[in-house]
């Protein structure tokens, strides 16, 4: 089998985003590297190997793409270094072990592009990431970087700048996905200087690394972006907040940062157009409420990371008061191919309020997990069911959230939506940063809904009221229902603390917050109802509203859950049928583990 | 330029905040974090109002929300009473002990908190009066710690503060009675710290810490002088300096 095309350079890719890398993949990268070097006496054409940023697939990686042939490898262990040289790189053959297997078409695939997972995608924030080193600058001009910028330095008018980026239809992607254009012309029109950039790259929702991918992966994008944006409204200073555990990123970006400068990208009179401009990165403490704008600001000024009334735009007085635009790293990713590409092009794609893409990080109960860019508009039951090949196991859908911890649950009846800024808030979830995670008929919706309140009750900063006493009480609310200690006018009562919190709260975090607990309420009353008036968490998960058994027609007396259980709950002579004693069990589920032929059921829980 | 608050035309300056403009004209909105002297803080939102700007709804803190157009104003709705309702239950599940918000809890008809675990040592809102009180004099001895539901004011690391002068400011704009100020024989006790306190050389009454009035004298650049007078027997003279300092942070309201 030779589906190589002779005599064109290769190129390997080893991916060296944070997952990756975890797995090794820094020694793959070096081994690939040696192994090439010390061969290279015999080879005509030198193979090149680049550490890329993150592929998206990190689940499988360590990854290694093969250029030009898009031969894609994942679970690369260093072990198969030698054999992926002398086989595929120098002789042209395919290790099939290696291949990705694709299991909506289940099958394995040569390059990972004919699967579903990437069929699917449209990549304008991505383009480059996995494609280019992103420690080589040249990799990125390359693939034509800052062409957007000398386009715009040299062609176009700053208002000209700005009536692009509001005709492409750009909405922010940090969360409120407020129109992009629309904010750097409410700054452009300030005549109060200096005026500064900000790039959110704080990334606070648990689970989510699509900025952090974009920051390891594709640094200048970025810088690119902003730089463009800073000419459009006149500003000459930005910065850039990553959070500090982000070590990669911000290795990344620094290093972004000199090589542009080295090259005139940054600094006085850029390519000689009279335009000059700065930037600095901050790193943020990583508390999730840094993340919204007047609390990043407040942090970047040196003050405690709360937020602060925003009557007043930041874009009219922003950073020291000064106007300010800020906006989330995914946002300006796409800023120079909508500069290239043109705002017609980018409006063609997506839906009729939200257009282009949007970057997600599809986790959860799914076969492929990872991040993925898909064009908007396009359904849940496409993003999880094709892109993510259903759910993984035997169990059924029951439910997919997105937004991050504020975000809503969309129920199996509504994965027919088009995903975009509106249809997710008009069913009670959010687009926030675009965490996506699945869930089977194994989750508890009640336990969900107090897993987020929990963590928003760490994360609210507790400035005002409504937010500070009000998660507070529903988070009590639902755990008193998740320990069998619901009351009937509970659900009510979690209702009308969430118009206060949503209504009232000072800032997004508060106004944000019940949506976890309203959406499951709308979309799962039952299991509310279940939990409070049969004392039953129907998934089973509650531990206090389950109840172990052995199932006496199943049960052939081996024995073998009474020795696993801590609290000699279970009794029973050898061969005959065996029970558990419920005033003792502690529900730690070991007989169910154990047990070879399933006679443990646990009551008020799922089916298996 | 005008506004219309419930039905109802009244000028208003631009930039103005809603609430202002409200107070003058004596329609009433609650408010526990505001005043006059430190406005536009924005944490209690008992004084939410909702406003139809350019045909657009919202919920907003009208102590915080400059007018800047000509908009409609709801100040009483049931919306908004439901709301300032459940506030109100809030606060008094956290502090039910406390006297001024079981004034409000029965102005509200809220019956006693029963639902949920109340903590009977709760009294302080946060509505943070007293760290801007605090700030506004120059001294930000006290300020909140921690977040969520620990956060609490106090002194850094819960020391008696280096820097606090014992003006008694926080004590005094604190609406729930939260920070004790003890006083007698010429001592007072607050935030944990002792002071020395001065009589008025008029009357002959304590009346001033002696870090206080240091301060006074160092931030009006006073020359040294043994005259001390104070409030009541206000004439000429740095008893005078203190009550404008003072008044600049805590209007006379109460
Ligand atoms: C509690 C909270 C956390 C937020 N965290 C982030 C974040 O981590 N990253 C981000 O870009 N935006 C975050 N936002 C949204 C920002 O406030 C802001 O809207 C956004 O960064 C603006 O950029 P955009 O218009 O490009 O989306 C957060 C908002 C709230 C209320
Ligand atoms: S809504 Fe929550 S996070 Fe936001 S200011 Fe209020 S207390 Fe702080
Ligand atoms: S007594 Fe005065 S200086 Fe001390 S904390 Fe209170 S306001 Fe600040
Ligand atoms: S101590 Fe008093 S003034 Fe200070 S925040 Fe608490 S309630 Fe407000
Ligand atoms: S880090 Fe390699 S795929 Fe994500
Ligand atoms: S008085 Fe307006 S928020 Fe407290």
């Amino acid at each position: 089998m030779n589906i190589f095309k002779r005599k064109v350079k290769k190129t390997v890719l080893v991916c060296c985003g944070t997952g990756c890398l975890a797995n090794n993949s820094f020694e793959i990268y070096k081994g690939l590297k040696k192994k090439i070097e010390d061969l290279a006496v015999n080879v005509k054409v030198r193979p090149v190997v680049k550490a890329t940023g993150c592929n998206g697939l990190c689940e499988k990686g360590p990854i290694v793409t093969i250029l030009p042939d898009d031969v894609f490898y994942c679970g690369v262990k260093v072990t198969d270094v030698d054999e992926i040289v002398e086989n595929t790189v120098l002789n042209n053959k395919v290790i099939e072990r290696l291949l990705y297997f694709d299991s909506a078409k289940g099958k394995k695939v040569r390059s990972h592009k004919q699967s579903e997972f990437y069929r699917k995608q449209l990549k304008i924030a991505l383009r480059n990431i996995g494609q280019i080193d992103p420690g080589n600058i040249d990799d990125y001009i390359e693939r034509g970087g800052y062409s957007a910028l000398r386009k715009v330095l040299f062609k176009m008018s700053p208002k000209g700048v700005i009536s692009e980026v509001e005709r492409s239809g750009l909405r922010g992607r940090g969360g409120a996905g407020f129109p992009a254009g629309l904010k750097w012309r409410q700054c452009a029109e300030m005549d109060n200087f200096p005026k500064y950039v900000v790039c959110n790259g704080d990334e606070g929702d648990p689970g989510a690394f699509m900025d952090r991918s974009i920051m390891e992966g594709d640094p200048h994008s970025i810088l690119e972006g902003i730089l463009i944006g800073a000419y459009a409204v006149g500003s000459e200073k930005g910065f850039i907040y990553i959070r500090d555990e982000y070590s990669l990123a911000i290795k990344n970006m620094t290093k972004a940062i000199e090589k542009a400068a080295e090259r005139g990208f940054l600094g006085q009179n850029i390519m000689g157009k009279g335009f000059s401009f700065d930037i600095e990165i901050v790193r943020g403490g990583g508390a999730f409420v840094c993340g919204e704008s007047t609390a990043l600001m407040a942090s970047i000024e040196g003050r405690v990371g709360e937020p602060r009334i925003k009557y007043i735009h930041s874009t009219e007085k922003g950073l020291w008061g000064q106007p300010t635009v800020l906006n989330n790293v995914e946002t300006w990713a796409n800023i120079p191919v909508i500069i290239n590409k043109g705002a017609g092009w980018f409006s063609r794609i997506g839906s009729k309020g939200s257009r282009g893409t949007k970057v997600f990080s599809l986790v959860g109960k799914v076969r492929n997990t990872g991040l993925i860019e898909v064009p908007m508009g396009i359904t849940l039951r496409e993003i999880i069911f094709d892109i993510g090949g259903g759910i993984i196991g035997s169990g059924k859908f029951k439910a997919v959230q997105t937004g991050g911890p504020s975000g809503g649950c969309i129920p199996e009846s509504l994965l027919g939506l088009g995903v975009d800024f509106d249809s997710l808030n008009e069913v009670g979830a959010m687009m926030g940063s675009g965490g996506m995670i699945v869930m089977d008929e194994n989750t508890c919706m009640v336990e969900v809904a107090r897993y987020y309140l929990k963590f928003l009750s760490e994360e609210s900063c507790g400035k005002c009221i409504p937010c500070r006493e009000g998660i507070k009480r529903m988070l009590e609310i639902l755990e008193d229902m998740c320990t069998g200690k619901g009351r009937e006018e509970d659900i009510e009562l979690l209702l009308e603390i969430s118009e206060t919190v949503k209504e009232a709260s000072l800032c997004g975090l508060g106004k944000t917050a019940p949506n976890p607990v309203i959406t499951t309420i709308k979309y799962f009353r039952d299991e509310y109802l279940a939990h409070i008036k049969d004392r039953r968490c129907p998934a089973g998960i509650c531990r206090e509203l389950t109840v172990y058994y052995i199932d006496r027609d199943v049960c052939r007396g081996c024995g073998l859950c009474r020795k696993g259980c801590p609290t000699e709950a279970i009794s029973g002579e050898i061969g005959s049928r065996f029970t558990i004693d419920t005033s003792k069990c502690i529900k730690c589920g070991s007989c169910k583990e154990i047990c070879r032929l399933n006679a443990v059921k646990v009551l008020g829980g799922a089916a298996e | 330029m005008k506004v219309m608050i419930d039905g109802k035309k009244y000028d208003a300056e631009y930039g103005e905040y809603i609430l202002n403009v409200a107070r003058r004209n004596a329609v009433n909105i609650p408010a526990l974090c505001h005043s006059d002297a430190l406005p536009g803080q924005g944490n209690c939102r008992m004084c939410i109002v909702e406003i139809v700007d350019k045909g657009r709804k919202s919920i907003v803190a009208s102590c915080a929300y400059p007018i800047t157009g000509e908009i409609e104003i709801v100040t009483n709705s049931e919306r908004i009473y439901r709301i300032r309702k459940t506030i109100v239950r809030l606060l008094s599940a956290s502090a039910p002990d406390n006297e001024y918000i079981n004034r409000l809890r029965k102005e509200y008809d809220i019956p006693p908190e029963t639902r949920f675990k109340v903590d009977r040592d709760g009294k302080c809102i946060l509505c943070g009066l007293c760290v801007r009180a605090c700030d506004e004099i120059g001294v930000s001895a006290i300020s909140t710690v921690n977040r969520g539901t620990t956060k609490r004011v106090s002194t850094p690391f819960d020391e008696p503060s280096t820097v606090c002068i014992g003006c008694g400011a926080c004590a005094y704009i604190c609406p729930t009675g939260t920070i004790e100020v003890n006083e007698d024989e010429g001592r007072r006790v607050i935030w944990n710290k002792t002071f020395e306190l001065l009589k008025c050389s008029e009357c002959g009454e304590y009346f001033i810490t002696r870090e206080q009035y240091e301060y006074i004298k160092k931030r009006y650049d006073l020359a040294d002088t043994n005259e001390l007078l104070c409030d009541k027997c206000k004439k000429k003279g740095i008893g005078d300096k203190l009550t404008n300092v003072l008044h600049n942070v805590i209007p006379v309201q109460k």
